[in-house]
Formats: C-alpha cells, structure tokens, sequence
C-alpha cells in the first residue's frame, strides 16, 4: 500500500511526542532515604515539599545531598530525581521548616583539602 | 518540494531544542532525551530498582517511543529526527562539494567495520552497568560539544582527539558515526529489520541507473532490492527524489 511520504515526519513527532508523555510510566527515585525520625513523629501531620536543586545531577551527587540530612531533625523521607534535579522532602513542619531546610542545602561544604564551597543551590521550592 | 527539506527543516528543530536543553534552558540536561541512556538504565533498574548516575525516566520512555517507530518506520528517528545524523548528513553534502571522489569502502572491509558499532555497544553497555558511570561520555564528541567541553566527564585531550577524528572521519566516510559508531544505531538494528514502511522497487520500471545508490548517504543500493529491508535504512527517502522514473521507488506498507 502506498503511503504519503508526510507520515514519516508525523510519525517521528508522534513517537517522540509519545515517548516524553509515556516518562511518568517509568518514574523511579535516583536514591530514596527514609530517616529515623519516622518513627518519632509518626503521628504528627507530615508536609512535603518539592525542590529544585542545583548540583543534583547524578547518582553521586544524589547520595552526597542525601548525607547532608542524615542528622537533620524533623526530616523523614527524602528522594532525588537526578535527571530533574528533584528532591521530595517529608517532613515534620513543626520540627523543621521550609527556610531550614533551603539552609541545610546551600551551606558551605568542607572539603578534605580544608576549602570551603557551596555544592547545592535551591533554585525553587514548592 | 524535496523531502530533503522537510527532513531538514524538523531535524532543526529538534537541533534548536537539543541546544535550548543544552544551554541549560530547560527544566532537564539534553542529555535527559538521549534514548541511547535507556538501554544504559536497564542494568541498574533490573538489579537495584533505581536509574544509573544521570540517567532517568525520560532516557528510558523515549527508548521505548522510539523503538515502536521502528517496529512502523524502521530508523526514522535516525534519518528524520537524530542531531547526531543531522550533523552527519550536512557534513557529507559538504565533503560532496569538497571531495566528489571519495574513496569507497566495499567489500568485505564495509561488513567488518560494520561490526564497530556493535563493539562500541557492547563495551559502552558492559562498562555502565559493572561501573554505574557513564563511560560513554568521556568519548562522546556530541556530549563535549554541546558541553561546551566542559561537561563533567569530559576527559580533556581524549575528547578532543575522538572530536576531531570523528569529524575527519565524516568528511571522508559519509555518515561515519552513524555506521561504525553509533551504539543506538545497533540497538535498532534487530528492529529496523522488521519495520513495516520501507521503501520498495519496481523492477519492471527501473532502468538501474544507479542515482539512488549514488545518492543513498548509507551506500545501499536499493536497485538491488525489491524491498529495502536493510538495517541501515533510514527513510530519508533521498533515493525516492533521485530516481528519474516514475512510480519506481515508493514508500509503501509492507509485511
């Protein structure tokens, strides 16, 4: 059967079309965490928040952010997206808030050769 | 009109949107879109549930939506949609202009570094998933490119070599890293075979004049075909705008 050569290109858009709709198909968390104070707070009324984070790029960076809340209270589950810079947070508002978690972020790292950085930025928070 | 240009005019627009990504404009990196980091996330996802290093959801759904056109119109992604073969093909109508006689690879030499591609899938999947790095990347010319050579695995005058070697190597060979290199390329292979619209051939109308092996920026030779079921065949349908006979190469639904 002959076919109009304008359906490749229609084709083509379709299937990439598709292809970036079908991605909620396959969401899966780059690293996931869930801290002690789960157990705590469990019957307080958790929040949770949606970030944006710059220097959440790969699986490597993902498990160096998770670290950082390691300590944090009032946190319970965190999960990354790299490929989107993601972050979810659970966590109990009435032990820590949005601004401390932002601080928590974007606080200056110590390196092993004593320098001082700043790795993760939070571009939004949501 | 020439398909050529409707072919070009949507690969540049997935150009300008690969480099809109690229310039960090939008919400992921462009490495996000590159449906080859689907099969490089099989690995991970089978064995610890979670995606390789950058790799995420969307690497894996485009995969999928690209492999379905397959099944329908072999590698159409390749010929119509890809950056990477867009670069190619402008690269080869330029090298056209420069070089009209280029060496020809044939034989069985052409079978043999065939199998290159194979090579750099294998090697690129083994090292991904026993490492959980990308180890493409260092080697990747588009990656540095549109990096800036500045992207986190770029390996300095390592990238920069396989850059340029790689854009000599397409002045020469029409479509070099497509042919020999390019490890979605081999990942279609098995399914391009099976694509249900491909190009057919008249016998009785076509004169084997040759213009559409000529043209063919792959170097089949679709004179020789009733139907062009070749793995590399992209759709472009360059050779159905060089045949001069009428109704001798169209694009049909075949099983």
């Amino acid at each position: 059967m002959n076919i109009s050569r304008l359906l490749l290109p229609v084709l083509v858009i379709a299937a990439l079309f598709s292809g970036y709709f079908l991605r909620a198909a396959f969401t899966k968390p780059t690293t996931t965490a869930a801290f002690e104070q789960s157990l705590v707070n469990s019957e307080n009324k958790t929040a949770i928040l949606t970030c944006i984070v710059e220097g959440v790029k790969c699986k490597g960076t993902a498990n160096f952010f998770t670290q950082l809340f390691t300590g944090a209270s009032g946190i319970m589950n965190l999960e990354t997206f790299a490929s989107e810079h993601k972050v979810i947070f659970e966590y109990d508002p009435e032990i820590i808030t949005s601004d401390d978690i932002r601080n928590i972020i974007e606080q200056k790292i110590t390196f092993k050769d004593g320098s001082q950085r700043q790795v993760f930025k939070c571009l939004s928070m949501k | 009109m020439k398909t050529r240009y409707l072919r070009y005019g949507l690969q540049t627009i997935i150009l300008m949107l690969v480099l809109y990504a690229a310039f960090g404009l939008g919400s992921r990196s462009f490495e996000a879109y590159c449906p080859f980091g689907g099969m490089e996330s099989l690995w991970g996802l089978f064995t610890t549930g979670q995606f390789t290093c950058a790799l995420g959801p969307l690497n894996l759904s485009m995969l999928v939506g690209i492999l379905i056109l397959a099944l329908i119109a072999k590698k159409a992604f390749c010929g119509w949609a890809c950056p990477i073969g867009f670069f190619g093909d402008i690269l080869n109508k330029i090298s056209m202009k420069i070089f009209p006689k280029r060496p020809v690879i044939g034989g069985k030499l052409k079978g043999w570094l065939k199998l290159t591609r194979y090579l750099v899938f294998f090697i690129s999947l083994y090292f991904t998933y026993k490492l959980g790095e990308l180890i493409l990347r260092g080697y990747d010319p588009f990656y540095a490119i549109f990096t800036g050579f500045k992207g986190h695995a770029t390996l300095g005058w390592i990238t920069i070599t396989v850059t340029i070697l790689i854009g000599i190597g397409s002045l020469f060979i029409p479509m070099f890293f497509c042919r020999y290199l390019c490890p979605l390329g081999a990942t279609f292979d098995p399914f391009s075979r099976l694509g249900l619209i491909k190009i057919t051939r008249n016998e009785e109308t076509c004169t084997k004049c040759f213009a559409c092996a000529d043209i063919c920026p792959h170097a089949i030779a679709p004179h020789n075909f009733e139907k062009v079921r070749h793995r590399d065949c992209t759709n472009c349908l360059e050779c159905i705008d060089a045949c001069p006979e009428e109704d001798t190469l169209e694009l049909k639904l075949t099983i």
